[in-house]
């Protein structure tokens, strides 16, 4: 395996771990944000390190305490990793009014934990006319000046083009090796992509990009799957990282996925910011109106299975799998309308729930399996 | 052991015909060639404004669930796609539209037309995601209205413009074009008159409540709600609400308590109302000598009326209503709400704290053990949280009900003595 895998492989596994070493090596900021859509550039341009927060491998404990257990498993396992001091090395938290759950957190975090630093932004629902767009740009506005204060560094316009193409380059390296897996399915797994992106989360944006660039070389070497399989897409997997042991089993089974509409994977990289004198309006024109369908955004004018659709005909997948994080509400609420749509157009669909703590890998199996018999015509 | 029981108000058995007549005038509203609009949070005022008939998302659950048809409603969502663990408001719509849709029997009372126009008052973002349904399932027009809430009091300047102008710019034009007519503003003052004094006669009534015994209940008070939301602008909520004013003048004068023969605890409640199950929660509360007298959420609704100004600009005082003078959107955050809560604790003199964690519903659920914390160390009462559901009697569990409230009695109990 290459060298660049692993180094991803590694910090993906010990987030911790290497947070804590890379602010002693490099004793700067670091600030947390929350998934999906916090513009990361801002904090990158304010001379601090932007890092997605993420769902930790343990069982919550201490976190119950403040959160029910019908709660999503990242909203539960960020608590309890603060609680229980493994997230000390962040100095700030910014969180959004993403979902309710993200909604509640700043108060709980706020009575709990005494962070130097914690911004709570309302980006608004993607609502046509200009209020909106005056709104969000107006809230980005303000939260430039907030990570001013705190950084105690002024954002210029050219600062924060340059963090702007640093993004972008790194969104089209990760671009370019979704690209090779779509041309040679089998060469990268499925969990090594997924490391790979969220390496991207959690890294420097400067040495993750010469990190993929090496990467690539290498993952363009590789030779695709001798054995042709069923070519599938997993959607969803909203906010975090699914279970690595899901994505073996899909594979393990005879099916390859070909392509991925999940938060941990092309929805984190699509869509580039332009470059304009006005680099914050540009920020607000990605979230308003450049990144994949999104739950999450009240946006009722651009339907998600549409896009799903299209990536599966793209990548002439024979079926879809709809990776569901349990107890998260902007995909509950939309699951009904994917599954009878992907149905009426004969597309084959199964779900799998995933939860926190407990996933009967047997019953994931049992119905995987299943599928794949469905779609292999095996 | 002490028997207790309910002394039931007279006004409030007028409710039942208020609330009958609005749902059924908007049942028929199609017949009589009525345009009908489904609203979520508050913005349902500028429809009626239009003489529009218009769905107020949480009143419908409420009359749905108090019909006792909510089972029989979430069970058509989940047979539609809709997961267990969905928003029981959001899955009672979309069953309730399918069930409209393709003819599928269910109460009669609890069907509504389908809407010409949805509007998002997002107060919670599920608020938006049954409008986005509607819209993707039947096509069904939406009109957008984000309504954040603020997490600092700050935020309160820029949220209002921003409410304020989708209003105008267009929410407003919307309701022009459905209804092909002018916006009809001295409608909307004239409405906003009405629920001046509405609301300040309930706020009378409010007062009532610091009497100690308590002559009314937070129950009572949840069915008197529509008088002052969905129903909102109707001359006759004005006598409803000097009536029931009358009475607990009157049970006031003569010590006359919500129940016999003693009131022996006073309870804040947080969250939802349970409106499926009212009867069953007032029977265990009224059984342990438990009267629940204040809420964050049952005190939402324009707490200040005296500051609705309806002339010369209705829609900016209402937008006020929903930000700095009100409690709509600003206490949706137990961030901007615990001063609050620590405020009404020493002003009702509240024994304890029942925090009503509905399983499906994540803007009331998350948070509860940290308003009982603060409360605790600020105010030195205790609390518990009672997990269920608004609607879904699947999430209810009579076991857990009265294992947390004895445990909160037995806790409210060793105050007491300690304090004695």
């Amino acid at each position: 395996m290459a060298d660049q895998l692993n180094k991803c492989i590694q910090i993906t596994g010990d987030p911790y771990g290497y947070l804590a070493e890379w602010k002693k090596q490099n004793n700067k900021k670091i600030i947390c944000c929350y998934p999906m859509h916090v513009p990361e550039e801002l904090v990158h341009a304010a001379g601090m390190l932007p890092v997605v927060a993420w769902r930790s491998n343990e069982p919550v404990t201490l976190g119950h305490s403040h959160i029910p257990p019908y709660n999503c498993g990242l909203t539960r396992s960020f608590i309890d990793d603060l609680l229980k001091d493994k997230l000390n090395f962040f100095d700030g938290v910014v969180i959004y009014r993403m979902c309710l759950q993200a909604q509640g957190l700043p108060f709980i975090i706020g009575q709990n934990v005494n962070l130097p630093y914690l911004e709570y932004l309302s980006l608004p629902a993607i609502y046509p006319g200009l209020p909106t767009r005056d709104f969000l740009i107006k809230e980005l506005e303000r939260f430039k000046a907030s990570l001013e204060e705190f950084s105690g560094r002024k954002i210029t316009a050219e600062a924060l083009n340059q963090s702007i193409a640093v993004y972008n380059k790194n969104r089209q390296l990760l671009s370019k090796i979704y690209e090779i897996r779509r041309q040679k399915p089998g060469a990268v797994k499925a969990r090594e992509l997924m490391a790979i992106v969220q390496s991207s989360m959690l890294m420097p944006k400067e040495e993750n990009n010469q990190l993929l660039e090496e990467l690539i070389s290498e993952l363009e070497k590789r030779e695709p799957a001798s054995q042709p399989k069923i070519r599938v897409i997993v959607y969803g997997g909203l906010c975090q990282t699914p279970h690595l042991d899901i994505l073996d089993l899909i594979e393990e089974l005879g099916m390859e996925v070909v392509d991925d509409d999940l938060y941990v994977g092309s929805r984190y990289f699509a869509g580039d910011v332009q470059i304009t004198e006005k680099p914050v309006e540009a920020l607000a024109e990605r979230y308003l109106a450049h990144t994949p369908p999104c739950p999450t955004k009240g946006d009722y004018a651009t339907d998600w299975t549409d896009y799903i659709i299209e990536m599966a005909d793209k990548n002439q997948a024979q079926g879809i799998i709809s990776l569901l994080i349990k107890f998260c509400p902007p995909h509950l609420c939309y699951y009904p309308d994917i599954k009878n749509k992907l149905a009426e157009r004969g597309i084959p669909e199964v779900l799998i729930e995933v939860e926190h703590e407990v996933i009967s890998l047997g019953q994931a199996r049992t119905r995987l399996q299943t599928f794949a018999e469905i779609i292999g015509g095996v | 052991m002490v028997q207790y029981k309910p002394n039931r108000l007279e006004t409030t058995k007028l409710i039942g015909p208020m609330v009958d007549k609005h749902w059924a005038e908007l049942r028929t509203a199609k017949e009589r060639g009525e345009k009908v609009a489904w609203c979520s949070g508050p913005m349902f005022i500028f429809p009626y404004a239009m003489g529009m008939k218009c769905h107020f998302m949480a009143g419908y659950a409420a009359y749905c669930a108090g019909r006792g048809a909510g089972d029989q409603v979430l069970e058509i969502a989940e047979a539609e796609g809709d997961l267990i663990d969905s928003c029981s408001y959001h899955k009672l719509h979309m069953g309730m539209a399918a069930a409209v849709k393709k003819g599928i029997p269910i109460k009669e009372e609890v069907m509504l037309p389908l809407p010409d126009l949805m509007i998002t008052g997002r107060l919670c973002p599920e608020m938006s995601h049954y409008a986005e349904g509607m819209y993707r399932r039947m096509n069904i027009r939406v009109a957008g209205v984000d309504t954040p809430p603020p997490a600092r009091e700050e935020d309160i300047p820029a949220f209002e413009e921003f409410c304020e102008r989708q209003i105008r710019e267009d929410l407003i034009p919307t309701l022009e074009e459905v209804c092909g007519k002018p916006f009809d503003y001295d409608k909307l003052s004239e409405m906003l008159a009405i629920l001046k004094k509405t609301a300040s006669l309930r706020n009378e009534c409010w007062e009532y409540t610091k009497h100690r015994p308590s002559p009314w209940t937070l129950w009572d008070y949840g069915v008197s709600i529509a008088p002052v939301f969905y129903l909102m602008g109707k001359p006759e909520t004005i006598p409803y609400y000097e009536k029931l004013k009358a009475e607990l003048a009157y049970r006031v004068e003569n010590n006359i308590g919500a129940i016999s023969p003693e009131e022996k605890y006073r309870i804040y409640w947080d969250g939802w109302l349970p409106w499926g199950f009212l009867g069953k929660f007032s029977r265990k509360f009224t059984n342990l000598g438990m009267v629940p007298i204040v809420g964050r959420y049952p005190w939402e609704f324009f707490p200040h009326p005296e500051t609705i100004e309806p002339e010369p600009d209705p829609v900016k005082t209402f937008v006020k209503q929903v930000y700095s003078n009100g409690g709509l959107a600003r206490q949706n955050l137990p961030n901007l709400a615990l001063p609050q809560i620590h405020q009404w604790i020493d002003e009702y003199k509240i024994d304890g704290l029942v925090m009503f964690s509905s399983k499906t519903c994540r803007m009331w659920n998350l948070g509860h053990p940290d308003v009982i914390n603060a409360v605790e160390k600020k105010n030195g009462i205790p609390g518990v949280v009672i997990e269920g559901d608004m609607v879904d009697s699947r999430m209810i569990s009579d076991a857990q009900i009265d294992t947390r409230l004895g445990a909160l009695m037995e806790m409210m109990e060793a105050r007491k003595s300690r304090r004695a």
